[in-house]
């Protein structure tokens, strides 16, 4: 496929503004058995995180007697996209997102609290349409949220990048794939530090240091949503709080 | 009045220690999802952790020379010294203990253990553990009468439910007072829905404020309340008579579950 033409006359392929997110859904206490999960709807992208815990160590020999392990395990499922995903499990991509994930949320979680446990995140796309990392990352810290685990902060994550000499947020597929740069990013809702920062392609530093202000502002409206999600599950009459029978 | 707050949000702007909340730079900001209730901090979602004093629902799930290893829905497990232990247990029973020791990887010395009857053991979140019990156990003493059933709470979240009472009314009710945690007015609430599931119950009585009306059932195990540094509980609930109420844990306790 030839590169479709990104930018043009101030819109993006999809029609939106540089600066502007796609629709972005999110739903709290979505999983009955897991001690807390979310539900993420980023244009494209359908995200589901579970999360477990603390609870004891498998294997017991890894262990850490000071500090929980935090254990992040993103998947994509086989019928997530086109084609590229073709089979379930973990592979190398899917390997180093867990592992970036897990870092982002290392610093947050207070893990010193649960000594010689440990906490799953589970997190799978079931439908990916560019920027799963950072939907993974939004639904996690959502679902860690609502099991209650101790944290810090909050963490909010979006992709920003070049497209065609313009500096957007939010990258969607074509974006990402015929794009100059993608960055994804994530930022403590507090501290506004800087927990995932990943860049493929290229950009000049002024360039970066100007998408990074802009991701810092979406990453906001992002934890307002959030936020938002699990003030909604509160608010409203639901299924929340099973029984465990 | 009422406010929900994130994970990191700022609570007060002075160093204030209470549980599931956390001090940097003089402020005091929340760790766990939460509401701000007259100026109190009311966790909504937490994990449980063991403290002394804590009185525990928990399955003895194996037997060993030293004691009792015991399932009490944490990540470590309870242990029950039969040093201390006149009582003997079995795999598979179901005990009520108080917490005596946590170390410092959180494994749980058990003390004070009873057998409990054969029951119904469910497991609710750790921090609606305070409302099911309420004010005074209040609350608990309306599910207790308009159900029949006998109920013994742990703060660790297991509740076990037995007795000759309607034990489907009890789960439900249970799942009611879950699922309205956070909301004013809850015993009323319980009250009616009670009386619309076929239990019979009168609204409990309002107290003076300031005088404490003797416990309407006999304190089960030791007299003396127990000691409490804080109360993890926001709500400030009285959670130190978590346990069953004398009228019906009479008749299903075995003799020799008592201690000497």
């Amino acid at each position: 496929m030839d590169k479709p033409e990104l930018f043009k006359d101030g819109k993006r392929i999809d029609g939106r503004t540089p600066k502007e997110l796609r629709p972005l859904k999110i739903e709290a206490g979505v999983l009955e058995e897991a001690s807390g999960s979310a539900y993420v709807e980023w244009g494209g992208n359908k995200v589901v995180a579970g999360v477990y815990g603390p609870r004891e160590c498998i294997p017991k020999h890894g262990a850490d007697p000071y500090k929980a392990l935090l254990k992040v395990r993103y998947t994509m499922a086989p019928f997530c996209s086109k084609s590229e995903h073709g089979r379930s499990g973990p592979n190398r991509r899917s390997r180093e997102i867990s592992k970036v994930l897990r870092e982002a949320f290392e610093p947050v979680v207070m893990l010193n609290q649960f000594p010689k446990t440990q906490i799953d995140v589970y997190v799978e796309v079931l439908q990916a349409e560019g920027g799963t990392r950072v939907s993974a990352l939004t639904a996690a810290a959502v679902a860690l949220a609502d099991a209650g685990i101790p944290m810090k902060e909050m963490v909010s994550g979006v992709a920003v990048g070049k497209l065609d000499g313009q500096l957007v947020v939010d990258l969607g597929k074509d974006e990402d794939n015929y794009g100059e740069s993608d960055v994804p990013m994530a930022i403590t809702s507090k501290g506004k530090e800087l927990v995932l920062l990943q860049m493929d392609g290229l950009l000049t530093r002024e360039e970066l240091a100007r998408n990074l202000d802009e991701g810092i502002e979406a990453c906001e409206k992002v934890y307002e949503l959030q936020a938002q999600a699990l003030r909604k599950s509160y608010e409203s009459a639901h299924e929340r709080g099973k029984l465990r029978l | 009045m009422e406010k929900i707050v994130m994970p990191g949000e700022l609570l007060w702007e002075e160093e204030t220690r209470v549980p599931n909340t956390y001090v940097e730079g003089g402020r005091t900001y929340a760790t766990v999802l939460g509401m701000m209730r007259n100026d109190k901090f009311v966790p909504l979602e937490m994990v449980y952790a063991a403290k002394p004093g804590d009185n525990t629902v928990g399955i003895v799930t194996d037997v060993r020379h030293s004691g009792y290893i015991v399932d009490m829905n944490l990540a470590q497990n309870g242990f029950i010294s039969s040093k201390f232990t006149r009582v003997s247990f079995k795999q598979g029973d179901l005990i009520y203990g108080r917490v005596k020791f946590v170390d410092e990887v959180g494994n749980v010395d058990l003390t004070d253990a009873k057998r409990l009857p054969l029951g119904k053991i469910v497991s609710v979140p750790a921090s609606k553990v305070p409302r099911i019990i309420g004010k005074r156990s209040s609350m608990l003493n309306v599910v207790r009468d308009g159900t029949g059933c006998s109920i013994f709470v742990g703060n660790n979240g297991y509740i076990w439910i037995g007795g000759k009472g309607n034990l489907q009314l009890a789960l439900k009710t249970i799942q009611f007072i879950i699922r309205n945690a956070h909301t004013q007015g809850l015993t009323d609430a319980v009250v009616n829905y009670l009386n619309e599931n076929g239990g019979n119950v009168s609204a409990p009585s309002r107290d003076e404020p300031g005088e404490r009306s003797k416990p309407s059932h006999e304190d089960y195990g030791e007299g003396e309340p127990r000691p409490r540094g804080e109360s993890s509980e926001g709500e400030r609930e009285d959670t130190s008579v978590a346990h069953g109420g004398g009228k019906h844990t009479k008749d299903c306790f075995d003799q020799d579950c008592f201690q000497g």
